[in-house]
């Protein structure tokens, strides 16, 4: 199963108990795919979920997918390495693509 | 809160002003009863005797007429006379209170008994007085026409019976409602008393269980207020051990930093940055930011410190110092970092670093404009055995590498914006040729704003190679960003 959590808008501190509860990864994800296309802007406390819930897919073997598309979110994002850690795609249908060779769907 | 505190009692009042209007109308319904029942059986009353003097004028007709024609003496008409002039007057009165009574068939009975008896005083009585036989047959027919007449009395009399009885029935029946109205009144009052009871006591227990909170509040916000103090003495003495850091004065390298804390007090964190020198004319440049602020975050900006100084001095190398750094951070939970280490070169302006999830450097060189160089990996703390590339550029005498942390650049929320902006005062501060570079930037870019977050910038100067001559940078009115 792919695991599908899609967030929008600023990404801050007023909203860490809603990161939190996006940032979980299911159990019987096979994959994940980070839909953040709508994602303007993140603070270090969102970017701090958002890392550790790539580390922790990663740990769990699951391929992960993050789809980016405000330039100045893709930014933050790439200060904070996620670029050269993880796939970042700029368009969903391609996330869904690799996703599903990886899956062997 | 006068409003709150007479609610209760408007309550209470508004409740027994419904009731007294209930009441009210209520008695005057009983009264109005009463007395339309009274008034009707006034006229019962003079009906009754009404329509026994009718009767008692219709036996005086009879019984005139039956004497005159037994013995035929004048007297004996004197009553017959009598009632034969006064019978239509009260038969009009009769019936004027019957009418008025409008009792459904009495009018009707009395019409009927008005007739009969003019029947019998034109069928019975006058053939009588005319005749000077006892005409047998004529007294038959008059006693059939009297029993009728008798018969039309006996049926309003019952009427009028019936009448009074429902009259009295009425009047008892709303005589009774008093008793009830008397009742509910004394209810209503109680009930009144009583809700103004309960409601008063239930706003005194909120007037004290506000109170108690409000009480609560001001003395958890005192505590927190003296935790919140205590807590950031202690991370400001953290704070205060590193802003005192001295920089070293290598031989080729001019070093300078600047620290801004934030504009807001609470937000004090943990941006370091630190220059050690190492043998070979070699300097390590180290910046980091700790996500969070106070307490947690000072320390755990002193322990990776402590821990890059240490890395290094058992392998310089910026990518596997990072990555000791990390890997020990990923021992203890601990909050995320963002760092760059940089090896610097003094001798053939060449450095090497390493960058972990933190805002790209700036490296302004001669005759160029500024640009962003590479960024790195995750930032320190997130994920175990994570790998750093080092990077190594080639740089030439005069250059300026310029590290920083995010305050420098995340002002607004465009940080596509905030990185022209840096770039423009490295430039504009380079060009000025400060003496003070790092804090020459730092003036220029937070001109017209504040420091929503620490800011710390550290500035490398390769000595230039006409040695003491400025060296001169490209120069240009319209910003444009290299390097991306």
């Amino acid at each position: 199963m792919i695991q599908t959590i899609r967030l929008a808008g600023e990404l801050d501190l007023s909203r860490k108990r809603e990161l939190r509860d996006a940032f979980a990864l299911s159990s019987d994800a096979r994959a994940v795919l980070l839909d953040l296309s709508e994602v303007l802007y993140a603070d270090s406390t969102a970017l701090t979920e958002l890392l550790r819930f790539c580390a922790m897919a990663q740990t769990a073997n699951a391929p992960i997918a993050i789809v980016i598309a405000a330039p100045q979110f893709l930014r933050l994002v790439q200060y904070a390495g996620l670029a050269t850690a993880f796939k970042i795609f700029h368009e969903r249908g391609e996330a869904l693509r690799y996703l599903s060779e990886r899956t062997g769907n | 809160m006068p409003s709150r505190i007479h609610a209760p009692l408007i309550g209470s009042l508004a409740f027994l002003a419904v009731v007294i209007g209930v009441l009210v109308v209520g008695g005057l319904w009983v009264q109005s009863t009463v007395t339309s029942s009274f008034r009707e059986a006034e006229s019962i009353g003079t009906a009754r005797l009404l329509i026994e003097d009718v009767l008692r004028r219709q036996l005086d007709e009879e019984t005139g007429v039956r004497g005159y024609a037994v013995d035929r003496r004048a007297a004996l008409l004197q009553p017959y006379y009598e009632a034969r002039a006064a019978l239509p007057a009260t038969m009009r009165r009769a019936t004027g209170v019957l009418e008025n009574l409008s009792l459904q068939s009495a009018p009707a009975a009395l019409e009927d008994a008005a007739a009969t008896n003019r029947r019998w005083l034109q069928q019975v009585a006058f053939p009588l007085l005319n005749s000077r036989a006892a005409r047998p047959a004529l007294q038959f027919r008059g006693k059939k026409l009297v029993d009728r007449v008798r018969a039309d009395i006996a049926s309003i009399e019952t009427s009028l019976a019936g009448r009074e009885s429902r009259g009295r029935r009425r009047a008892q029946q709303a005589i009774a409602w008093v008793d009830l109205f008397a009742i509910g009144a004394i209810s209503a009052f109680l009930a009144a008393v009583l809700l103004f009871a309960v409601q008063q006591y239930r706003l005194g227990l909120r007037l004290e269980e506000e109170r108690t909170k409000a009480e609560e509040q001001r003395r958890r916000s005192a505590e927190d207020r003296a935790a919140y103090v205590a807590e950031k003495r202690i991370a400001d003495t953290l704070q205060e051990a590193f802003v005192q850091n001295v920089l070293p004065s290598p031989a080729m390298l001019r070093l300078g930093a600047a620290y801004l804390p934030a504009s807001e007090e609470a937000k004090v964190g943990g941006d370091w940055y630190d220059a050690i020198e190492l043998p070979g004319d070699r300097v390590l440049l180290a910046i980091g930011d700790v996500t969070g602020h106070g307490i947690e975050a000072a320390v755990t900006m002193n322990r990776t410190r402590q821990l890059l100084i240490t890395c290094a001095l058992i392998d310089p190398s910026p990518g596997p110092v990072l990555e000791r750094v990390n890997n020990e951070l990923m021992r203890n939970e601990s909050p995320m970092v963002t760092a760059i280490a940089a090896l610097v070169d003094s001798r053939d302006c060449a450095f090497a670093y390493a960058s972990a999830g933190h805002p790209p450097a700036v490296l302004l060189e001669p005759g160029k404009r500024a640009r962003f160089l590479e960024v790195g990996s995750l930032p320190l703390g997130v994920l175990p055995n994570a790998g750093y590339q080092t990077h190594r550029v080639r740089s030439m005498p005069g250059a300026l590498l310029v590290l920083y942390t995010d305050g420098a650049i995340e002002h607004s929320r465009d940080v596509v914006q905030g990185e022209e902006l840096l770039l423009a005062a490295i430039e504009s501060a380079a060009h000025a040729a400060h003496s003070d570079l790092a804090a020459a930037i730092c003036s220029r870019v937070f001109a017209d704003r504040q420091a929503a977050d620490d800011v710390a910038i550290l500035t490398l100067r390769f000595a230039d190679g006409a040695r003491g001559s400025a060296p001169t940078f490209a120069r240009g009115s319209q910003m444009t960003v290299a390097g991306r």
